[in-house]
């Protein structure tokens, strides 16, 4: 009878763990959904409408057609998609390098040492001299400034995530593609870049989350609505006066859209790019 | 085409791997580098190959000094210990790969590729991957890709090590008949002198990063230069006694005979399959114990202790005896090999 019992409470956490989990860790997410259905009586209504409710797509049509929510997400998009295009090329072109070169004084363990060191004070403390910078450059208020900071910040990361996969890759393989006729960039495009391609595609989702969620830089970097990303113009809609939390949770929802798509279109090669390397393939 | 090595060193950092190499191959050659593990025979293929540079001498192919020209455009084909498939490519994409590097069209491509496919009996398996391969299949796919062009030399490191046992002798035999029809000048690594000794037109043994023979693989196993190459090569190895030459004797504790030479401190090698094991004793044959006997099927080797030393003989198949019990050995004194110590240079020519 114990033995059953026990049985019971072991198959029964297995379900109830994941269910709390994934409870706990959607709700917010449920909650924000519900907010930018509801009208703004439903939203303060005591005890709250968890379901029963009239859903409305005003806060929607607010947010993308009578305020520039629809501008803001054009500017985090090409922000986020052309910031990690260029961090992963730079930084696998910089990674193969590190991995694939043995520089005089060890400088290949060295330099990536010092790329790495570059993420170990808080972010913050650059802001003051970024914003300085930007200002001497005249890119305040401009998509390009957050390119660059962008850039600057996921580099670091692109060139450890790519510096594990490269060395996953056996040097046999782009030796035996110089032998055959090819020049290293050719191999490197044809043979290496092929086979961590997995590895490619979950840095690569990485650099689109930190960049598309990041807030800071952009609030210190861009005031105007033509420069403004989605996260500085949601919390812009914290006012002295009012809190527009319809609008926001509409963007906040529309917002989460396009990684959580990204992210589902690249599972497959997440859990590859995560793993790999842990079973030889 | 041509190989010449010229006072070649190799060091990583302070550690001398390649010391002093000097090679000359002729074009159509097969020769075999071989030696045991970390003799600088990998190392000195990949000079060639121009995957190593080279810290002091000079690589020539053809005639042309290659030292500084980078691997894609020393126009050779190399197999390697591990294949190196493209995992991502089928295996028409592998064989053709060095094709599509050169700019050749599709059409050539495909009949090039089909024909080594047939040469090499792996035609149906074009479409796979090479994780679908087997070991053995795996191995003839990275020959396709090799000889799928014309290059101006092959260069193999250990490309059988990988296959078992009865697949390697097989391929072995392929490969034998290949180099044969191609004629192309064939560079091969191997640490396994059976190899050495079948594939060869010449064996180049190393040791210690230096060159100890160069010859053909019959001169090497009857008038071995040094007690390296002579413990080197053979299966099972050659007998070493330690002792002395006197007045035209050889004398060890328990082992003598007569030779002409003159006096010295030597070690006398002799080969398994001269050293003959007789049940009864006749003239100038001496007692051994039997330490233990392995029947080959074919034959049978004799441990025996002759002494202080232990030797091995080849016996015939149907040789039967006890162990510890006493049987009688006659040395073939004329294929006795002797070297001095401690330079070590065979003294017997």
């Amino acid at each position: 009878m114990r033995g059953r019992r026990k049985g019971i409470f072991q198959r029964g956490l297995v379900v109830v763990a994941p269910v709390a989990a994934l409870v706990v860790a959607l709700a917010p997410v449920y909650w924000m959904i519900t907010i930018s259905l509801k009208t703004e009586v439903d939203q303060f209504a005591s005890p709250p409408k968890w379901f029963a409710f009239t859903p409305t797509l005003q806060h929607y049509y607010d947010a993308f057609v009578t305020r520039s929510f629809g501008q803001y997400l054009l500017t985090s998009a090409i922000v986020a998609v052309v910031s990690t295009a260029c961090a992963l090329t730079i930084g696998t072109a910089a990674a193969y390098a590190l991995t694939r070169f043995r520089l005089p004084y060890g400088l290949e363990r060295r330099l990536s040492l010092w790329i790495l060191s570059t993420r170990m004070f808080p972010a913050i403390v650059t802001a003051v001299p970024l914003f300085l910078m930007m200002r001497d450059l005249r890119l305040l208020n401009t998509k390009a400034s957050l390119i660059i900071v962008y850039t600057a910040f996921n580099l670091p990361f692109v060139v450890w995530m790519m510096r594990g996969f490269f060395a996953e890759v056996p040097r046999d393989l782009e030796e035996a593609a110089l032998v055959d006729g090819d020049s290293r960039l050719g191999a490197l495009v044809r043979v290496i870049l092929p086979l961590v391609s997995p590895g490619l595609a979950a840095t690569a989702v990485f650099c689109l989350i930190v960049s598309w969620n990041e807030f800071l830089f952009a609030l210190v970097l861009t005031q105007t609505d033509a420069a403004m990303t989605l996260p500085v113009g949601i919390a812009g809609r914290v006012t002295q006066y009012e809190i527009k939390w319809g609008v926001m949770s509409a963007a906040g929802v529309v917002a989460m859209m396009p990684i959580l798509v990204f992210a589902l279109a690249m599972q497959r090669y997440l859990v590859r790019g995560l793993s790999l390397g842990a079973v030889k393939g | 085409m041509s190989i010449k090595f010229q006072n070649v060193t190799k060091k990583f950092a302070d550690v001398l791997v390649v010391d002093d190499l000097s090679l000359e191959i002729n074009d159509g050659e097969f020769v075999v580098l071989l030696g045991p593990s970390g003799c600088g025979k990998t190392t000195t293929l990949r000079m060639l190959a121009g995957l190593e540079t080279v810290t002091s001498g000079d690589i020539y192919v053809h005639g042309q000094r290659v030292n500084d020209v980078p691997t894609q455009q020393r126009d050779l084909a190399m197999v390697f210990q591990s294949y190196a498939l493209y995992p991502h490519m089928s295996i028409a994409e592998n064989i053709g790969y060095p094709l599509r590097v050169r700019k050749v069209g599709r059409d050539e491509r495909e009949n090039q590729v089909a024909r080594v496919a047939k040469l090499l009996k792996i035609e149906q398996l074009l479409e796979r991957k090479p994780r679908q391969l087997s070991g053995g299949e795996r191995q003839r796919v990275a020959l396709a890709r090799a000889i799928v062009r014309e290059p101006r030399a092959y260069l193999m490191d250990e490309p059988l090590s990988n296959l078992d046992a009865r697949l390697r002798v097989q391929m072995r035999g392929e490969l034998k008949r290949l180099q044969h029809e191609l004629r192309t000048t064939t560079i091969y690594v191997t640490h396994d002198q059976a190899e050495a000794m079948t594939l060869a037109s010449r064996v180049a043994v190393m040791n210690k990063g230096r060159l100890q023979q160069f010859d053909t693989p019959l001169n090497i196993y009857n008038h071995p230069s040094n007690r390296f190459v002579a413990e080197f090569v053979g299966s099972p190895s050659m007998n070493f006694i330690e002792g002395k030459i006197e007045r035209g004797m050889f004398l060890s504790d328990a082992i003598r005979f007569p030779v002409a030479k003159p006096d010295a401190s030597v070690s006398m090698g002799i080969r398994p399959e001269h050293v003959h094991v007789l049940t009864q004793p006749q003239d100038g044959t001496i007692p051994a114990s039997v330490y233990v006997t392995e029947l080959m099927g074919n034959e049978t080797f004799v441990f025996l202790s002759v002494g202080n030393h232990r030797m091995i003989a080849r016996a015939p198949a149907d040789f039967r005896a006890e162990v510890e019990s006493t049987v009688w050995l006659r040395l073939e004194p004329g294929k006795a090999h002797f070297f001095a110590k401690p330079t070590s240079t065979d003294y017997t020519e």
